[in-house]
C-alpha cells in the first residue's frame, strides 16, 4: 500500500517536470565527428526544463526509436549534417512515420553533402540549392566571414518570443513551394544570397547560376533559414539549415553591433514550438442544445434554435497544465451536408475561460448534418471537430394546432358536433308527443 | 560616450577588415520603348534625399541602368578604382506583400556594369506586381554590392511601376487557413395566410350562421323536455358530451393511442348509457300508447 503511494506520488513527480504537451523523452541523434559538449547550451536548456535526453551516434543502432510498431520517444532530435546515411530507423521513410506516431522532429539540413535528411526535406516542399552552396552575407560589414550571417528574426512571428535580438547563422538556405502546413521561421535576410564561390573573382560564377537549371539564383528574403512543418496528424518537425545555430559558439558570439546574440533564446523557441510547448491547443468538449435547453437532442428540427459551444484548452509550459483559453479571436463554425450551409463566426464567451460558443437557426432543409470547427492557422496545433446531428421536418404533432386561415373549418366541425349532442339531448327528454296526440284523439 | 566609443571601435574594426568602401559611379538609367526610341535618361544620385522619381514601364518598354563599381580607398585623395564585385544584384522588394525578386548583375573586370529589364520578356526572378485595389503599386528597386574585401553597399534606386502580371500562385488548401467568408442560409419566406380579420369573419359566419337558423326554428316548435334530467337520459347525454370532448382534446393534444384506449373505455361507457337511454324511450312510449 505504501509502496503504490509512493509510486503514484513519484509518478506525479515526474509528470510535474514535463514541460511538453506531448511528453518528456527526446532521442538526439549526432554526428560522430560533432563535439556534444559544444552544444552544451542547448541540451542544458533542455534538461533544465525537464526533458530527458537519450544520445546517440548516427550509425548507431541502439537505442531503438521504433520498437514493435511503438514510438520509443517523444522527440528526436538529429543533427547529423556529415553524414550521408544514417541507420536503418532513421530512413526519411521512418522519419515520416514517426511523425504519423506523433513524435516531433528537430532536423539539421547539411550545407556540403546530399544527406538523406537534404532528400527527405524536398518531401515537405522545400527547395534546397545543390550541395555545397552555403548562405552569404556582404552586410552589414563586420568581422566575421562572409558565411556567418546575423539574421534578424520577424518582429511579430506566432512562433518566437518577441524582441529577439539578430541570430547567428550559418549554413544553407532554402526555398519552398507554397504549402499552407509550412511555417517559415526565420528568412535569410534580404541582401544575402548562396553561393559556391568563396573571393571576389566568383562573381562570374554567381552570375551565371541564375541561369543555370532554371531554378534561378537563390538569394534575398524569400530564402529560409529555419522552417516548422506541422503534419496533419499534429506532429511537428523543424529543418534548421545550419546546425551551428544551436552552437555554445553562436549564442556567445557578440553581434556587429556589440550586443550579445538571441540564439540562445532563438533555440530554445525553435525546440519549444517543435516539441509542442508552445500554442499547443486542444478541444476539450463540444456541446449542442436547443436554445433554453441544457441537454442535447438526438436529432434537431429544421428552423430550430441552437446554441453549439466548444470548449479549448492551451498548454501551459510552465505550470505544464492544460489552461481553458480564450485568445481564439477568429474560430469558426460551420453547419455542413455536403456543403456548408451556414459559416457563422465562434467568439469566446467574456468571462467564460476557453468557452466558444453561438447560436443559430437550423436551415429549413432536412438531411445528415455536421457540426464542424476547422480551425487552422500557421504555427498554431490545428482544432478539428465534426458532431454529425440529424436534421429532421417536424413530426406530425409539432406543426401548429390552429391556424387562422383553418378557423371556418374548426368552427364548423365544431358546431355541427355541438348541435348533434343537443339534438339527441332534445330527442331523448323530449315528450312523447305522439302518444299524447293518440290520447287527445281518445278524450 | 560609451555608445559612441563602441560604434567609433566597430567602425575601425570594419576598416581593419576591409580595405575599403565600395560605391557606384557614372550611375544613370534610361527608359527605352517598343521602337528603342528613348522615353527618359536620368543620372542617379548616391544621396538618399535625391532618390529619382517613380519609374513606370509599359508591357514591352525596357529599363536600361548602367554605372561602375568602385572601391573608395581609405586615403580620401586616391583615385577611385572600377573593381568587380562578387555580389552585384538589383532587388526588386514589394513592400506590402514582402514579395521580393534579385537579379544578378554583370559587372566586366574594370567595373562597369550595365543592367536591362526588357518587359517583353521579364526575368523569372521578378516579383507579382503588387496592386492596391485596381491600381498597380510600385516596386522598390535597390542596388546591393558585395564584396569579400570591402566594405558592402546599397542604395535604393527609384519605386518602378510595372503593367500588371498574373498574381503569385496560391495553394488550394491556403485559404482554409485563414478567416473565410461567412455563409448565411436562405430561409423560405413565411407562408401567407389571409388576414385573421377575414378568418373570423367567414368563422363567424359558418359558426353563426346555422346556429342562428337552428335556434330561430326551435323557437317555433313548442319544446317541452321534461326527460332532461332524468336518470336514464342524462348520463348518455353526458358521455356522448365527454365522446366529442375526447375527439377535440384528440386535435389539440393527445396521440392517436391515448384516443383509441380512453375513446374505448368511453364508447363502452356511451353504448351501455345509450341503449339503456333508448331503452327507457321505448318504455315511455308503450306507457304512452296504454294511457290511450
Amino acid at each position: 500500500m505504501l509502496l503504490r503511494r509512493a509510486a503514484a506520488l513519484l509518478a506525479l513527480v515526474l509528470t510535474a517536470c514535463a514541460r511538453s504537451s506531448t511528453g518528456d523523452s527526446v532521442l538526439v541523434v549526432l554526428d560522430p565527428s560533432l563535439d556534444k559538449d559544444a552544444y552544451s547550451t542547448f541540451w542544458a536548456g533542455l534538461t533544465d526544463k525537464g526533458y530527458n535526453l537519450t544520445f546517440r551516434t548516427a550509425k548507431e543502432a541502439q537505442p531503438e526509436i521504433i520498437q514493435d510498431e511503438v514510438a520509443q520517444f517523444s522527440h528526436v532530435v538529429v543533427f547529423a549534417p556529415e553524414s550521408k546515411n544514417l541507420a536503418q530507423d532513421l530512413t526519411p521513410q521512418a522519419l515520416v512515420s514517426l511523425l504519423d506516431k506523433g513524435t516531433n522532429l528537430l532536423l539539421a539540413l547539411s550545407p556540403s553533402k546530399q544527406t538523406t535528411i537534404n532528400t527527405l526535406a524536398s518531401e515537405f516542399s522545400l527547395v534546397l540549392p545543390p550541395p555545397g552552396t552555403p548562405l552569404i552575407s556582404h552586410f552589414p560589414a563586420r568581422d566575421a566571414p562572409a558565411t556567418v550571417v546575423p539574421v534578424s528574426p520577424p518582429a511579430a512571428h506566432p512562433v518566437l518570443s518577441s524582441g529577439l535580438p539578430p541570430v547567428w547563422f550559418s549554413g544553407v538556405p532554402f526555398a519552398y513551394t507554397p504549402n499552407p502546413l509550412l511555417i517559415p521561421i526565420l528568412s535569410a535576410p534580404a541582401e544575402s544570397f548562396a553561393a559556391d564561390t568563396s573571393s571576389d573573382s566568383g562573381a562570374d560564377a554567381v552570375f551565371e547560376s541564375a541561369d543555370r537549371a532554371g531554378e534561378g539564383l537563390w538569394a534575398g528574403s524569400s530564402l529560409s533559414l529555419v522552417a516548422g512543418f506541422q503534419a496533419t496528424t499534429g506532429a511537428r518537425v523543424t529543418f534548421v539549415g545550419g546546425v551551428e545555430t544551436f552552437s555554445d559558439e553562436f549564442a556567445q558570439k557578440e553581434l556587429p553591433q556589440g550586443k550579445s546574440s538571441g540564439n540562445k533564446q532563438f533555440a530554445e523557441d525553435v525546440a519549444g514550438w517543435t516539441f509542442q510547448e508552445t500554442n499547443a491547443l486542444r478541444i476539450d468538449k463540444v456541446e449542442h442544445h436547443r436554445v433554453n435547453e441544457t441537454e442535447p437532442r438526438e436529432m434537431y428540427t429544421t428552423n430550430d434554435n441552437v446554441v453549439f459551444t466548444l470548449h479549448v484548452s492551451k498548454f501551459n509550459p510552465i505550470k505544464d497544465t492544460w489552461e481553458p483559453y480564450s485568445g481564439i479571436k477568429d474560430m469558426q463554425l460551420e453547419f455542413t451536408m455536403l456543403d456548408p450551409h451556414i459559416r457563422t463566426s465562434l467568439p469566446p464567451i467574456p468571462g467564460k475561460a476557453g468557452e466558444y460558443s453561438v447560436a443559430f437557426r437550423v436551415p429549413d432543409r432536412h438531411g445528415v448534418f455536421k457540426f464542424v470547427v476547422n480551425h487552422k492557422r500557421k504555427g498554431w496545433t490545428h482544432l478539428e471537430s465534426t458532431t454529425v446531428v440529424p436534421v429532421v421536418p417536424p413530426r406530425h404533432d409539432e406543426y401548429p394546432r390552429f391556424l387562422s386561415a383553418a378557423w371556418p373549418y374548426y368552427i364548423g366541425a365544431m358546431s355541427t358536433s355541438a348541435a348533434f349532442v343537443l339534438f339527441v339531448a332534445l330527442w331523448l327528454s323530449g315528450d312523447d308527443r305522439e302518444g299524447r296526440k293518440k290520447g287527445l284523439k281518445t278524450e | 560616450m560609451r555608445l559612441s566609443f563602441v560604434l567609433l571601435s566597430s567602425l575601425l574594426a570594419a576598416g581593419e577588415a576591409f580595405a575599403g568602401q565600395l560605391s557606384i559611379q557614372q550611375a544613370r538609367f534610361s527608359v527605352l520603348g517598343s521602337d528603342a526610341s528613348q522615353l527618359r535618361l536620368e543620372p542617379i544620385s548616391l544621396a538618399p534625399a535625391n532618390k529619382a522619381k517613380p519609374v513606370h514601364l509599359g508591357a514591352s518598354d525596357t529599363l536600361k541602368l548602367t554605372f561602375t563599381v568602385v572601391a573608395k580607398e581609405q586615403d580620401p585623395d586616391a583615385e577611385p578604382k572600377g573593381l568587380q564585385t562578387h555580389q552585384t544584384f538589383v532587388r526588386f522588394h514589394d513592400v506590402q506583400s514582402g514579395e521580393e525578386g534579385v537579379v544578378p548583375v554583370r559587372v566586366a573586370q574594370n567595373g562597369k556594369a550595365k543592367f536591362e529589364l526588357n518587359m517583353a520578356r521579364p526575368p523569372s526572378a521578378l516579383p507579382p506586381t503588387p496592386l492596391q485595389g485596381n491600381e498597380t503599386a510600385p516596386l522598390s528597386v535597390t542596388l546591393l554590392l558585395g564584396s569579400f574585401e570591402h566594405s558592402p553597399y546599397s542604395l535604393e534606386l527609384f519605386d518602378l511601376y510595372l503593367p500588371p502580371s498574373q498574381p503569385a500562385p496560391e495553394h488550394p488548401d491556403e485559404k482554409t487557413f485563414h478567416s473565410q467568408p461567412e455563409i448565411h442560409h436562405t430561409f423560405r419566406p413565411e407562408q401567407k395566410v389571409p388576414s385573421k380579420f377575414v378568418s373570423g369573419l367567414a368563422a363567424l359566419i359558418v359558426a353563426g350562421g346555422p346556429w342562428v337558423v337552428l335556434l330561430g326554428l326551435l323557437s317555433q316548435v313548442p319544446l317541452s323536455t321534461p326527460h332532461l334530467l332524468s336518470p336514464s337520459v342524462l348520463p348518455f347525454t353526458i358521455s356522448l358530451t365527454a365522446l366529442e370532448a375526447l375527439l377535440f382534446y384528440y386535435w389539440v393534444d393527445l396521440k392517436l393511442g391515448q384516443v383509441l384506449a380512453y375513446g374505448a373505455v368511453l364508447g363502452l361507457v356511451t353504448t351501455i348509457t345509450g341503449r339503456q337511454a333508448l331503452q327507457k324511450r321505448g318504455e315511455w312510449r308503450l306507457q304512452g300508447a296504454q294511457k290511450k
